[in-house]
């Protein structure tokens, strides 16, 4: 889950890591307000969740109150890399001297945490990883010794930075591991960390929370401002519906065809399957191993409340998952919201015999074979 | 022998009370495997289906001595009670709960490398041998005693999987269950291994997905040291990228870990690719295994 750069800097801040002078609004009005307030050249941000916004339109300069006004005006309300902006921040604008990158995430291969600091900043990671390798230093941390502030100023003396910045970087890797810490973060970056004059200050944060953390982080989660319901549209009303129905996995495509699935890689197989046959997959709920009568009630509604959706393929393939708490769970559904669009189930796993008999009793055949319900359905959505 | 359990392997269960512990510790009884002890916290002294509990896997151990845990705890718990077999000497833990923390995951599998134990998962389906034990929570009837050894991201695509080739007559030796990732204390490379040295596996049945480098290490390790046919089967080809597809792993992110790059690397590294479970029987016997019937 990632977090605006507003909340992000705002954690930053609190953890002692100096950022730009400004603040978040939602109107053209507020945003010249806040120019005036600071009294010089300021940047206005989009406030999107997408990377590469610069590119995009999304970051603009303006020299004065009346220009950050219009500025703002065109970017709110506008698109981003195909999200909608409704909230921009207003900073003051800092001439960098030279931009750095400081980071920690983790390290899937080694299995362990990484802090990441390079000497080039303000570009992607993965980039400077690939073009200028000899400009990263890496260090990886053993969990369970954890993190000590040498490792900062190790990673400050491999980028070579000079006596007036290398202590500054080095406190600042150190609240950059608190933060990752705390807040169980999946990656946290300053990027860029430019140097300003002889200090350092983050001009962007990044930073993307673990959600499998996300029951002990309820303080930050209660502070962390979603947009309310009323301000979301289609599809994004749609995926948060589903959330709070409790699926952990809803996906948006172009097709007709809903599928519903008890297992990741069956899930994805199903998909690939029906593309394969030509049919065209329109919404995707995935309902993870452990699913209850409930869930498959509430899938079926997700899916079908796709207007486009012609045809609903369910595969279920149980292993902790019943097939007679799913049966349950279908019949239920359609016994209390009467359809006539064509439901197709794939039955097969635990508990499958007691699944399909409950299913006979509202006459819908359980397929036993994959090829057969992908077929069956594809061809009910031409 | 098959792989990491075979029938005589002493079981704990983590968990044993709660309801997804019990019922799927009666099925791994009635399957015959072999549960010798279970623990919850504060109901030791009971005895659920004949298995004494224990309030801690310390106790488990001084009285009924079990070689492998498998564990039921919830994510939150779960590489807590982990780290707690891992302590108390245990040679194999299995987490099946889906959401354990990422910070809690590195810290219980650098003590599993500390302490040389395997950790499998988190969000496994466990593993199976058929006919000999079942330290997981697959639905046993899909699966058949044989010759193939498999390795699976998704324990659900692994029923899938195993249920075509039992129509075909072809059994598996032991089919591992690796999780839904991003991180894996058991790898497929470490399964590989485990294989290669495995006499009742002649060839092995690779299930992998998008998101990652699992299956390019592997394809590493295949075309330098394994010496078995490989049958690679890799879903996810027609997902969106950017979106995480049911498994916190399974995501293309910035063009990387693409269904494409992992089946050019697992061919270049000599497995037959194969494009949907159906296609796999074939392959194994153009692979030289025989089927049953």
């Amino acid at each position: 889950m990632n977090l605006y750069e507003f909340q992000s800097k705002r954690i930053f801040s609190e953890n002692g890591i100096p950022i730009p002078r400004g603040r978040c609004v939602e109107s053209a009005e507020e945003a010249a307000q806040v120019a005036s307030e600071i009294q010089r050249s300021v940047v206005v941000k989009a406030q999107v969740l997408v990377g590469g916004r610069g590119l995009a339109g999304g970051v603009r300069f303006a020299e004065n109150p009346e220009e950050t006004g219009k500025v703002a005006s065109q970017i709110l309300g506008g698109m981003v890399k195909g999200q909608k902006t409704r909230i921009v921040l207003v900073e003051e604008k800092l001439e960098a001297s030279s931009e750095l990158y400081a980071g920690v995430t983790y390290d899937f291969r080694m299995k362990c945490p990484v802090i990441v600091a390079s000497s080039r900043g303000g570009v992607d990671i993965e980039t400077v990883a690939r073009e200028h390798p000899q400009d990263i230093a890496r260090i990886t941390i053993d969990s369970l010794r954890g993190f000590s502030p040498y490792i900062g100023r190790e990673l400050a003396s491999e980028i070579r930075l000079k006596a007036n910045v290398s202590f500054q970087y080095a406190n600042v890797v150190a609240a950059l591991w608190h933060i990752f810490k705390r807040y169980d973060a999946e990656l946290v970056e300053a990027n860029p960390l430019a140097i300003v004059g002889d200090r350092l200050v983050a001009l962007d944060a990044k930073l993307s929370l673990d959600e499998k953390a996300s029951f002990r982080q309820k303080d930050l989660m209660d502070r962390i401002e979603q947009i309310p319901i009323d301000r979301l549209e289609g599809f994004e009303i749609r995926r948060y519906r589903a959330r709070q129905m409790g699926i952990p996995t809803y996906i948006e495509m172009e097709g007709n065809l809903g599928v519903v699935a008890d297992g990741a890689g069956t899930g994805m197989l199903t998909l690939d399957l029906i593309a394969d046959s030509a049919g065209k997959t329109g919404v995707y709920c995935e309902m993870g191993g452990e699913t209850t009568m409930e869930l498959m009630e509430n899938a079926l509604k997700a899916v079908l409340s796709v207007d486009r959706t012609r045809v609903v393929l369910v595969n279920l393939i149980g292993g902790l998952n019943r097939m007679d708490e799913m049966a349950k769970g279908i019949t239920s559904y359609l016994t209390k919201n009467p359809t006539r669009i064509p439901i197709v189930v794939r039955m097969s796993g635990t508990m499958e015999e007691e699944g399909r008999r409950i299913l006979r009793e509202i006459e819908i055949h359980a397929y036993d074979d994959l090829y057969e319900a992908v077929q069956e359905a594809v061809h009910l959505s031409r | 022998m098959a792989v990491l359990i075979d029938s005589e392997t002493r079981i704990l269960v983590q968990g044993i009370t709660g309801k997804i512990g019990s019922f799927q510790t009666q099925l791994m009884i009635e399957y015959g495997s072999n549960v010798v002890a279970g623990v919850t916290p504060g109901k030791g002294g009971q005895v659920f289906n004949g298995v004494p509990v224990f309030d801690s896997v310390h106790g488990a151990v001084k009285e009924d001595s079990p070689e492998v845990s498998i564990s039921f705890v919830p994510g939150q718990y779960a590489a807590d009670s982990a780290m707690e077999a891992i302590d108390a000497g245990l040679r194999l833990v299995v987490v099946v709960a889906e959401a354990v923390p990422l910070s809690d995951t590195v810290k219980m599998l650098q003590l599993a490398r500390e302490r040389q134990a395997f950790v499998l998962g988190p969000d496994t389906a466990g593993l199976i041998s058929p006919g000999r034990s079942k330290l997981g929570v697959q639905p046993h009837l899909l699966f058949s005693e044989g010759p193939v050894g498999m390795i699976s991201r998704s324990g659900a695509l692994s029923y899938e999987t195993a249920k075509t080739l039992k129509q075909h007559g072809i059994g598996q030796s032991t089919v591992i269950g690796l999780g839904g990732g991003p991180l894996w204390g058991f790898t497929c490379t470490d399964a590989l291994r485990l294989f290669q040295q495995d006499e009742d596996t002649s060839a092995v049945v690779l299930l992998g997905e998008i998101g990652g480098h699992m299956e390019e290490d592997a394809a590493q390790y295949i075309g330098k040291e394994f010496s078995k046919p490989v049958v690679a089967l890799i879903v996810g080809r027609t997902a969106p990228p950017g979106q995480k597809m049911g498994h916190a792993g399974a995501i293309v992110q910035q063009g990387k870990g693409t269904a494409q790059e992992k089946i050019a690397a697992l061919r270049n590294a000599g497995a037959l690719i194969a494009r949907a479970p159906r296609e796999i029987p074939d392959l194994l016997r153009k692979a030289g295994i025989k089927s049953g019937r």
